[in-house]
């Protein structure tokens, strides 16, 4: 046989084994189609497999100093499927555990539970949920001891469903700042106005439906959950403490309708404190963003002088001085058709420009105005524009109200709109607006805009920083904001707020009760306003209440809303002096107050985390046991994988722990020193394991 | 003829590749599912370009590249081994630093080993039992680079090591060394495969496969798009379980053809790769020196052994592997090299209808140039 022969026939035999194992491919596909397609089919059907969402953790919200604001943390609905239960257990349960849910839910009788459920069972419902109220994991943990639920849920049938609920450890502080934001997408605060932030972008993974739940399955297809960034605001948690408490009092003291209070570090913008509070048949909870939003966008009243005052001394060749005078008369002054007067009664008379101010006669200003403006209302307006008035801040929270603010050719423009807006009225501006003008006087004339939100971070890296934006380089000149200032100062120490004036340190600033309007008119309601900046010689914050329809004698700016303010001036100076300490100090980051945690297992880890609401992040892939690094205010969890056939890395683990590892690896254990947790240990981590498996660990 | 099966593969490859990657798109890609119809047709595009070239070339040229390739291949992995970019706890890829392409070095060893062997064992016809000159350089390089390959590869090195044992065999090399290589090669291989990465994954999925009360999930949901399928399927991008199976792309993409075009497209499919082997092996008869025919068969088996182990697995055959199904799957370079040995197989075929029409002419010579072979 010739060396092609002998080729050809082995080449021969080899195709002919791939054909016979063609042949087999066909059999077999056959036999799957036709012998076991049933089978298939069913489970098909069955859709045994099905993808399901993988929750990103939402971020958390910071106060200036890492405190948690906001926080994810897991909680429980309760929900029961009463056929699982067998008679036995179930007649002997039920009463005791109707019991025990109406005494804990506290909402509905005994009687309501037992018949729910009874009910359910015998319609054959495998699912009702017992309340809907969520618990969290303490309560969990009582309840799976009750009669019945103990049986768990293959043989007792009570359901756990894991919610992620949001968490404010502060509870009613700052809390509609902070914000809140619903299953459908709205919300209000910062949650929802950084929402595409803290959110995060839930993953997917493929899960086999099973008798005990879902089974992930890791096949290599899941798309992983990116978790939410974190931010950090500028407020200050013993700040805002005391704004709050100081308004909280005068509001029930006074039974307003609702207040607030802006607390501004005067260079940067940064807002320390932002309270709101409204009424409530329960007492004041922070139900509206009046500091922001407009609902708390009104007509300023007094407070609004300051820009007519600025815009008048600005005014080209007007040159008005302090000193000037103005007859101010007998407190009435007809203007058109519509009579203006001042507070005092009789009238102030003949008294000077820093008198008019110092006093808020509104009979003053308009004349004043009347002469400056009189002739080209336009010109006043314009200088609104330039202190930046007419416009909202651009600030980071959603839902900034939109100043509203006349114009000479507008269709409601009246002979009276000049000397209204020069009073504060007949023009609209939020609490916040007045305050970022307020704090550019006190800025030496720069307008910065305010901001609330510091940084956008991933555990410790900063994702998006903000810094202090610079919305107008010069509000007015410096001889204008001397006299500005003058006049501030004077409303304190002789004028309509001297009811607040101290001794440690000078505030300056302005009271303002403007007039509430009722269906279009007027009417004897107030809202009672003080805004200014301390301490007047180097203005470090700036601040603004107010206190919407208080009732009784004193409804008076200078009589409700001072007061607050010089509460909260008060707290934050006594502060700002324990503050001076070296910088070096202040930077150290707050390291010790988290748990020394250094290495261990990863899911122990992640539940106690969670549950006492330690910020923690997961880096790199699933591994079984982690080292721990501490963050500046969140613990980062390190993969330290244990590998068959090196020595593992067993630092920092507590003996337990150690143990456990050594011990699956078959090594021989001498333990050395005492304390919690593992120093030193002989054999090198990743180093190859020898046949002689004996380690030395040495605790400390 | 190779030609035209070619493309028919084309054409179903896109078609299949197209639906199968619906999925990953809306993972990877935001739900731009023509970026991978574009980027695997290009490729396939590409592919064919290659084929073209290949088979311009004169085949003979093969046999000299083909220890260069070699000597190139073997460092390169273990270069892969250590340095490769890590896809699914295998480094099998490396990155081409300019064009930023990855490219699995095991695929370019595979075809240099083949035509090594075609080369050696044509021009040691007459020395085959030579232990010194034949069979240690044969069986040395043989088991080197499977074992090499076996550090990340499994199934890739034992497959490559089969084909090398049937081109042994074909090229009649005695049947007791082949014995004699499969132990070297067992002990050898083993030893690489525990020191490589890919041992437990290995051992894990025999264990599925032996263990008779289990299915595993891939396989599980691969027998369901076969069932669901029927004979006639459920229609070009109608598939459900694309969704739920890992890889329906490569891995798994028989499943997802036996889904979509039932029963019918699965033998059709079947029948094309067999055509292809046939037209492989059609030139071994017709060739004359043994190296083109040798070539053109080693060729020829190992693609077409990879799909039906490929297939194999989707059904339930054998263990689960992470072969893709040449021709059909979708994939880099690997489309490149399928292209690239489709070349070789023409460049033979043509070459030798060349000289055959030329050696017509001059009959005595050709006979002369046999003798030695005959004797």
């Amino acid at each position: 046989m010739n060396i092609k022969k002998s080729i050809l026939l082995r080449v021969r035999i080899a195709f002919l084994a791939i054909c016979l194992f063609a042949c087999a491919i066909v059999y077999k596909v056959v036999r799957i189609q036709f012998m076991d397609g049933a089978k298939w089919k069913k489970i098909s059907k069955e859709r045994r497999i099905h993808y399901q969402p993988v929750f990103a953790t939402r971020g958390n919200i910071y106060s200036d100093n890492e405190s948690i604001l906001a926080t994810s943390l897991p909680f429980y609905r309760v929900a029961f499927d009463p056929t699982v239960a067998d008679a036995e257990v179930f007649n002997a349960g039920i009463d005791s555990l109707s019991l025990l849910l109406s005494r804990y839910y506290k909402d509905r009788s005994e009687d309501y539970y037992r018949r729910k459920i009874k009910n359910a069972r015998h319609a054959g419902r495998r699912y009702i949920r017992l309340n809907s109220h969520q618990i969290d994991y303490q309560a969990k943990k009582t309840m799976a001891k009750w009669p019945i639920f103990r049986e768990g849920k293959n043989r007792g049938g009570v359901i756990f469903e894991k919610v992620e609920k949001r968490f404010k450890p502060f509870g009613i502080l700052a809390d509609r700042t902070i914000g809140f934001i619903n299953e459908d997408k709205n919300g209000a605060g910062l949650e929802y106005s950084f929402n595409s932030d803290l959110a995060g972008t839930d993953g997917e993974a493929l899960f086999e439906r099973m008798a005990g739940g879902n089974k992930p399955i890791y096949d290599g297809t899941e798309v992983q959950p990116q978790h939410g960034y974190d931010i950090t605001t500028t407020i200050d948690i013993n700040l805002q403490d005391v704004a709050e408490n100081a308004l909280y009092k005068t509001l029930e003291k006074t039974d307003a309708d609702h207040g607030c209070v802006i607390l501004m570090e005067v260079k940067t913008g940064e807002i320390k404190a932002i309270v709101n509070l409204g009424k409530t048949t329960g007492g004041y909870i922070e139900d509206y963003n009046y500091a922001v939003g407009s609902q708390g966008r009104t007509e300023p009243g007094s407070t609004f002088k300051l820009a007519s005052m600025m815009a008048m001394f600005e005014y080209t060749n007007n040159n008005l001085k302090l000193t000037d005078t103005v007859d101010t008369g007998n407190g009435v002054y007809r203007i058109k058709n519509t009579t203006m007067s001042d507070s005092k009664h009789g009238g102030n008379g003949k008294i000077t420009v820093q008198e008019v101010f110092e006093k808020s006669s509104n009979i003053g200003v308009a004349k004043l105005m009347e002469k400056t403006f009189g002739n080209n209302p336009q010109a006043y307006v314009d200088y609104l524009h330039k202190f930046g008035l007419d416009n909202t801040l651009g600030f980071q929270m959603e839902g900034e109200a939109r100043p509203f603010i006349k114009s000479p050719s507008d269709r409601t423009w009246y002979g009276t709109t000049l000397t209204s807006m020069g009073i504060g009225y007949e023009l609209k501006i939020s609490p916040l607006q007045t305050l970022a003008f307020y704090n550019a006087v006190a800025n030496n004339g720069v307008k910065v805009q305010p901001i609330i939100v510091k940084e956008i971070s991933k555990a410790d890296n900063v994702i998006q920083a903000f810094q202090t934006r610079v919305l107008v380089d010069k509000i007015c000149s410096d001889e204008t904001l001397k006299k500005l200032k003058a006049m501030m100062e004077g409303v304190v120490a002789r004028g309509t707020a001297r009811n607040i004036l101290g001794t440690d340190y000078k505030v300056a600033g302005k009271t303002g009760t403007a007039k509430k309007v009722k269906n279009g008119h007027y009417v004897r309601a107030y809202s009672a306003s003080f805004a200014g900046y301390f301490p007047a010689d180097n203005p470090k914050y700036s601040c603004i209440v107010i206190i919407d329809d208080p009732q009784g004698v004193n409804v008076y700016g200078g009589d409700v809303a001072a007061p607050v303010f010089k509460e909260v001036a008060d707290k934050a100076y006594a502060r700002d002096l324990a503050m001076h300490k070296p910088l070096q100090e202040r930077m150290i980051p707050n390291k010790e107050s988290l748990p020394d945690v250094k290495a261990g297992n990863f899911d122990d880890l992640t539940l106690i985390c969670n549950k006492i609401g330690i910020s923690n992040h997961p880096q790199g892939t699933d591994e079984e046991w982690v080292k721990v690094e501490a963050a500046k205010r969140s613990l980062n969890f390190k993969p330290n994988p244990v590998l068959g056939g090196q020595v593992p890395d067993v630092t920092g683990l507590t003996l337990r722990d150690a143990l456990y590892i050594l011990g699956n690896q078959h090594f021989e254990v001498n333990v050395e020193g005492t304390g919690k947790r593992v120093k030193k240990q002989s054999l090198e981590p990743g180093a190859a394991i020898d046949k002689v498996k004996q380690i030395t660990i040495v605790l400390s | 003829m190779l030609w035209g099966i070619v493309i028919i593969f084309s054409l179903i490859s896109v078609a299949v590749v197209y639906s199968a990657t619906g999925t990953l798109a809306y993972k990877k890609m935001e739900g731009n599912t023509e970026y991978f119809l574009f980027k695997h047709s290009s490729l396939i595009l590409l592919g064919l370009g290659c084929m073209w070239a290949a088979h311009k070339i004169n085949y003979r040229y093969y046999s000299k590249l083909s220890l260069l390739a070699l000597l190139v291949s073997a460092p390169l992995l273990i270069v892969t081994y250590f340095y490769g970019s890590n896809i699914n706890e295998a480094s099998r890829w490396i990155t081409i630093p300019v064009i930023n392409q990855t490219f699995q070095p095991s695929d370019l060893a595979k075809l240099a080993l083949i035509s090594y062997l075609a080369s050696m064992l044509s021009k040691k016809q007459q020395m085959l039992h030579d232990i010194k000159r034949t069979l240690i350089p044969i069986f040395g390089w043989t088991v080197a680079i499977c074992a090499l390959i076996a550090l990340t590869n499994t199934s890739t090195a034992v497959l490559l090591f089969i084909t090398c044992l049937l081109l042994m065999f074909i090229g009649r090399v005695p049947v007791k060394y082949l014995a004699a290589v499969v132990v070297a090669g067992g002990i050898i291989g083993g030893t690489a495969l525990t020191l490589g990465q890919r041992l437990d994954t290995a051992v894990s999925r025999m264990e599925d496969f032996m263990d008779p009360t289990k299915t595993a999930f891939q396989l599980e949901q691969s027998y369901i798009a076969i069932a669901t399928g029927g004979v006639v399927g459920k229609g070009p991008g109608n598939s459900d379980q694309r969704d739920i199976l890992p890889h329906p792309y490569s891995d798994f993409i028989y499943a997802i053809i036996l889904e979509e075009y039932g029963l019918i497209g699965g033998v059709v499919v079947l029948f094309l790769y067999l055509a292809l082997l046939y037209r492989g092996l059609v030139t071994v008869s017709k060739s004359n020196g043994a190296f083109g025919g040798l070539l053109s068969a080693g060729v020829s088996f190992s693609l077409v052994m990879q799909a039906l182990i490929n297939m194999g697995v989707a059904v339930g055959l054998g263990p689960i592997t992470g072969l893709p199904l040449p021709l059909l799957s979708m994939g880099g370079t690997s489309l490149i090299f399928t292209g690239i040995s489709l070349g070789i197989i023409l460049s033979v075929s043509r070459a030798d209808t060349e000289f055959t029409r030329a050696a017509t002419e001059t009959v005595p010579n050709k006979i002369q140039a046999n003798k030695p072979v005959n004797a």
